[in-house]
Order: C-alpha cells, then sequence, then structure tokens
C-alpha cells in the first residue's frame, strides 16, 4: 500500500462511516473499482492500518459530542449510584437508552462478524447491498412521510422513546454488518420509523455508533502489534489523523444537513452507484 | 427480578472466563483458542446484569 493509497483509504473511512453509504462496502468497492490489486484486506499490515482509522472516527465523534458525553456519563453514573431511574433527567435518558441500544450490536457483532465478513466480502455482494442500502433508505422515508400523513403522529425526542424502540434502532444498526449496508443509515430510517425527526435520529445514530466503532477499534488493538505493522506505521498514524478530520468534518456537516433535509440523496447515490459496481463485479470489469 | 439478574450476572463472568481460557469455542472464528473479545463481551453483559440488579432492589417509584 502506498501512502496515496493510504491517505485516499483514511479519508474514504472517515467520509463513508458517518454518511450512510456503508464504510464496509466502500472499502472493498473502491479499491476494486481502482484497481488497487496490490492491497490485501486480510494482510495483517493491512488490518492494523484500519484499526487506526476506526480510532480516528470514534475519536472524532468523542470530539464533537464531548459535552454530550461527559453529560451522560455523569448522569449514568449518577443513576446507578443513586439506585433508581430518574425519567425527568434528559441526559439519564438518552444514556440508558444508548446502552440498551448498544447491546444488540455488541452480542451480534461478536457472534456473526467473522462469518458475515467471510462470507460476503465480494465486490459483487458490496455493491449488491450498496443498492439494498438506497432501497432501504427510500423505504425508509415513504413510511415516514405515509405515518405522517396519516396518522399525524408528532415527532418525539430521544428521550422519549421506549426502551423496545431503543433496541429496534440497535438490531438496525446490526444490520451494517452485512459490507454496503450502512450502519448510520439503517440506524437513521429505524430512528425515523420510531417517530424521532431527521436531526434527533441522525444525533441519536451518532451517539450510538461512537461506543460501538470505539469498542471495536479497541478490541483490535493487538493486531497493532502483528509482526510488520510498524512497517505502515506512518501511514497509519498520518491516516488515523486524516480519518479523524474526515470524520469530524462529516458528523458536523451532516448534523446541519439533517435539519431540513433527508435520506434521499444518499439513497439515489448508493442505488446509482451499487447497481453500476453489481453490473461491472458481473461482467468481469471489476473484481 | 434481582435474583434473575444476579444469576445472570455469574453465568456472564463464567461464560467470558470460560472463553477467554480457551474452553468455549461457540461462535467464534478459530476454535481452541483464548478469545479475548468475546472474555471482554460477556464481562459488560454482567456488569449489566448487575447493574439492571442495582435498579431492581431500589424501592419503585411513585
Amino acid at each position: 500500500m502506498t501512502l496515496a493509497q493510504a491517505l485516499f483509504l483514511a479519508v474514504l473511512q472517515g467520509v463513508s462511516e458517518l454518511f450512510p453509504i456503508s464504510s464496509l462496502g466502500h472499502t472493498i468497492l473502491v479499491p476494486a473499482v481502482l484497481g488497487w490489486h496490490n492491497i490485501d484486506r486480510t494482510d495483517p499490515t493491512f488490518l492494523a492500518f484500519v484499526v487506526v482509522l476506526h480510532l480516528g472516527t470514534a475519536i472524532a465523534l468523542l470530539v464533537f459530542y464531548r459535552d454530550e458525553w461527559i453529560a451522560i456519563v455523569k448522569a449514568l453514573v449518577a443513576s446507578v449510584a443513586r439506585g433508581k431511574l430518574d425519567p425527568a433527567n434528559r441526559e439519564e435518558s438518552i444514556g440508558w437508552r444508548l446502552v440498551v441500544g448498544t447491546i444488540p450490536v455488541g452480542i451480534l457483532g461478536v457472534i456473526l462478524e467473522a462469518p458475515v465478513r467471510h462470507l460476503f466480502a465480494s465486490p459483487a455482494v458490496a455493491a449488491a447491498f450498496l443498492a439494498v442500502n438506497g432501497g432501504i433508505m427510500f423505504l425508509g422515508e415513504y413510511l415516514r412521510r405515509r405515518e405522517r400523513t396519516a396518522l399525524d403522529r408528532p415527532d418525539i425526542p430521544i428521550e422519549g422513546m421506549s426502551y423496545g424502540q431503543s433496541v429496534l434502532v440497535g438490531l438496525a444498526q446490526s444490520a451494517a454488518l452485512l459490507p454496503g449496508i450502512s450502519r448510520s443509515g439503517a440506524s437513521i430510517v429505524a430512528g425515523l420509523l420510531c417517530d424521532l425527526d431527521h436531526e434527533s435520529a441522525a444525533r441519536y445514530s451518532f451517539l450510538l455508533a461512537t461506543p460501538v466503532i470505539l469498542a471495536a477499534s479497541l478490541l483490535e488493538i493487538p493486531k497493532l502489534f502483528a509482526p510488520g505493522a510498524h512497517l505502515v506505521a506512518f501511514e497509519a498514524v498520518a491516516g488515523g489523523v486524516l480519518a479523524a478530520i474526515a470524520a469530524y468534518c462529516s458528523v458536523a456537516f451532516l448534523t446541519r444537513y439533517f435539519k431540513n433535509n433527508d435520506l434521499r440523496p444518499f439513497g439515489w447515490y448508493c442505488l446509482i452507484a451499487g447497481t453500476v459496481c453489481f453490473v461491472l463485479a458481473r461482467m468481469g470489469v471489476i473484481s | 427480578m434481582k435474583v434473575v439478574a444476579t444469576l445472570l450476572a455469574f453465568f456472564f463472568l463464567l461464560l467470558g472466563l470460560a472463553y477467554g481460557l480457551g474452553y468455549v469455542n461457540a461462535f467464534t472464528s478459530g476454535a481452541h483458542s483464548h478469545h479475548f473479545t468475546h472474555l471482554v463481551v460477556c464481562w459488560v453483559l454482567a456488569l449489566l446484569c448487575l447493574v439492571w440488579a442495582r435498579f431492581q432492589g431500589a424501592p419503585a417509584r411513585r
């Protein structure tokens, strides 16, 4: 892997992890489209590089939502010390919903990540799931509009969600184990169907993603000490910093974007890019 | 419910230990090795069960 490739992949990871377009799908498809056959996704040095990119993304999310995380952690610790819930405390309510929503992806990730990666990590499959990801976003927007028109239900804040709904959003996030399905896309759609507005659904999705990405990268830290990993040390550090900057800019943009816009532009992108890549993969142009 | 939560915490603690020592290989990619990730996830679940038990111990809110 060259330095230019490393830096490109770092920006790609930082952006695609938070935009609802699937980072895993893009890290499979983009090198295939560009003909970067020198990149071996199973190589220990590449895995070490990817760990640093994820760590950079998680740190960017933590920094962006630092005030909120400090308040949430304080509220959670206080409620455990007290031994009872205070539904009137907004931070505590959001915090416990994040804990409950993180459990499904934690369990399913540990059980399913390796077999799913083994079965589906090919450009054709990733492209097909990317198109499906676009379809999920269109379906989510359609169902939300239909519900709002037919039932005239008001939007609720994050702390207004039930714990069952939090688990559902967490389960939706687990769909991102499939390459091409976006973590943020699936959880934003699930949030919309739980009557959150776009801004709240996106914020809850990013808050929910933070512990998952952070824990996943921390658990993979031993890979940084794999034989030969020091050979990509500079690329990894530069890539990690770049991924963090890209992720911070992405989350700053998306939190503004979702104040007045919806998921459909990302749906179109995923549908078109997924279909084109799938056709190219089936024709043998990319592999 | 407090008893159930405590028993579940104990179960996850032991399960995590068994994964960590390599005695259990279910839902893992490689057999007969130390499964650090599974150990951590099981112990986090055990911790959450203890938190659940703690909430069960408090008097109900009115």
